[in-house]
């Protein structure tokens, strides 16, 4: 017979023979793996700590934090500027912009960046100046496109297409109805867009921005073809003389997934920040308003 | 101007593609008028609120709101459109209250009335906030300055939406199914608000299906039709001895 109240016993979930296999394959891999790794002599740990703050990989990896920041802010920038005109009612305007965001998304970013850094190859010379005047300077494209403004230029132009469709995807989350209100006050184009419609975009906008931080941060390393000593690059540099392969991609890979979980955290506190215009919860302490007019009078 | 708080529409026409909603629409409502407009749905009614606001533009037709064009201006051949800028500057003197609030839930209740004022005239923040506050204690609010919309009740929502309308002190206001997304336990104190404001002479046109309002508050009643004005007239005239077969057939279903 029961030995204590029914009502009171606890709900036991079923644990299934599968869900033991889970647990006993899942700890005999990591066990496995883990023994490996620390066993191996060629994985070389002492190399991977030695050159783990080498200078040059500081510097690499700076590098690699300024093409990231650098290409992702001028991105953004771009790609705003597309995602207004995108949603332009001037048909050639929106229809421009489509252009752009299909072709810079329908082409690997890898082949961008290599055009970019040939592109002297097309144009010889960039003249800036009035058209059909002698007005203006030409400069030597060679000279202009160096490896790192290549890299910059292809990045940036890339990831404007991407924040395009981001923002676009914020701006029509907004209902029609703000809109309506907004024009309804007498709001002007461009007020409607920053007072009411980019604020309440954010939340869309911002965690979908922050992946692609991350992503852009990952990305960077593709520019090593290019011959841009970023983290990649640098790692590169110094196996490429010392034949120590693995442990300087080891280096370089422990460096990402420092950055990569270091972004993750403001991205995580961002997301809660902008779910929470949403919710019912107070956002600052309210004030109480002591008003002496009577309830219910019109001035 | 003397004319202000007037409306005038001869022959309106408006289609949505091969849809027409509007097919010849006259209204003529004086300044300081209460009018009601009532009618199944997609008879035109809203539509022919939205294209007072200039929400919708109409296709033909004369439409002139405080006294002057709205929207376009006339020349010997055409009606051309005005600038953003023009436009804008008539709908200031237009305000709309919508049947979803549409308040903006990025602000409090006092920014949403504040709104206005500050982000399109340019008014002083602290007498705007001062305005504010005294506009919503009107619709008896006092207090609830700080809340975001989704804070508050869809009755409290639709009056704060009433005092911004309100903040820009236009000649006109419009109320499309103000009450119609309310809860019925809060449709009444909605409906106070706008009564209180009937009494300060502002010119009103109010769609709705809240027969009680219109035969309280009311001056005039248009009942639309498939695009038409069907019948108008006093207010509890209408409600009470409606003269056209169609006005008859409906007001027996909803009363």
């Amino acid at each position: 017979m029961s030995s204590i109240d029914s009502a009171l016993k606890p709900r036991l979930r079923l644990r299934t023979p599968a869900e033991y296999a889970g647990w006993v394959l899942s700890i005999l891999a990591g066990i496995g793996i883990l023994v490996s790794v620390l066993t191996n002599p060629n994985f070389k740990w002492g190399t991977v700590a030695q050159y783990f703050t080498h200078e040059s990989i500081l510097r690499g990896l700076m590098l690699t934090i300024f093409l990231t920041l650098a290409s992702m802010a001028l991105g953004t920038l771009l790609g705003l500027g597309l995602a207004i005109m995108r949603s332009s009612q001037v048909k050639p305007v929106s229809i421009a912009a489509n252009l752009y965001i299909t072709l810079f998304r329908g082409t690997p970013v890898l082949v961008q960046l290599i055009f970019w850094f040939n592109i002297s190859a097309l144009y010889p010379n960039l003249t800036i100046g009035i058209p059909f005047t002698d007005i203006g300077t030409a400069i030597d494209m060679n000279a202009l496109m160096a490896p790192i403004t290549a890299a910059l230029v292809g990045l940036t132009l890339n990831e404007a297409a991407y924040m395009a469709e981001i923002i676009r995807g914020g701006f029509s989350s907004v209902g029609k109805g703000q809109i309506e209100a907004a024009d309804s006050l007498g709001m002007s184009a461009g007020t409607r867009m920053r007072k009411v419609i980019i604020p309440q975009a954010m939340p869309s906008i911002i965690p979908a921005t922050g992946n692609q931080v991350i992503g852009m941060f990952k990305g960077t390393s593709l520019v090593s073809v290019l011959g841009v000593a970023e983290l990649l690059q640098s790692a590169q540099l110094i196996y490429a003389r010392t034949y120590e392969t693995i442990p300087l991609l080891l280096v370089a890979s422990l460096w990402y997934l420092v950055m990569t979980l270091l972004l993750s955290y403001p991205q995580s506190k961002l997301e809660q920040k902008y779910s929470r215009a949403t919710s019912r919860l107070p956002r600052k302490a309210k004030k109480v308003v002591v008003l002496t007019e009577p309830e219910g009078t019109l001035r | 101007m003397s004319k202000d708080g007037t409306i005038l529409a001869q022959k309106i026409r408006k289609s949505f593609g091969p849809k027409t909603v509007l097919k010849d629409i006259n209204l003529d409502i004086a300044s300081g008028e209460i009018c009601c407009i009532i009618g199944p749905s997609g008879s035109g009614k809203s539509t022919i609120l939205r294209c007072i606001n200039g929400l919708e533009t109409v296709d033909s037709g004369v439409l002139k709101v405080n006294g002057e064009d709205f929207g376009y201006y006339e020349t010997p051949h055409a009606y051309h459109a005005h600038s953003p800028k023009k436009l804008a500057e008539q709908r200031t003197r237009v305000g709309m209250v919508f049947q979803s609030f549409n308040l903006f839930p990025n602000m409090t209740a006092q920014e949403n009335v504040m709104s206005g004022p500050v982000l399109v005239k340019g008014a002083d923040k602290k007498e705007a906030a001062k305005r504010a506050q005294e506009l919503l204690t009107s619709v008896g609010l006092a207090g609830f300055g700080d809340y975001y919309p989704a804070q508050l009740s869809g009755g409290q929502q639709q009056r704060v939406a009433i005092a911004r309308s309100l903040a820009m002190e236009p000649e006109i206001m419009l109320f499309d199914e103000p009450t119609s997304a309310l809860d019925p336990e809060k449709v009444g104190e909605v409906l106070a608000v706008m009564k209180e404001l009937a009494k300060k002479g502002m010119t009103m046109v109010v769609v709705t299906h809240e027969m009680g309002f219109a035969r309280e508050v009311a001056d005039s009643l248009i009942f639309m039709d498939d695009g038409y004005v069907v019948e108008r007239g006093d207010a509890r005239e209408v409600l009470s001895n409606p003269q056209e077969a169609r006005t008859q057939a409906f007001l027996q279903q909803v009363l």
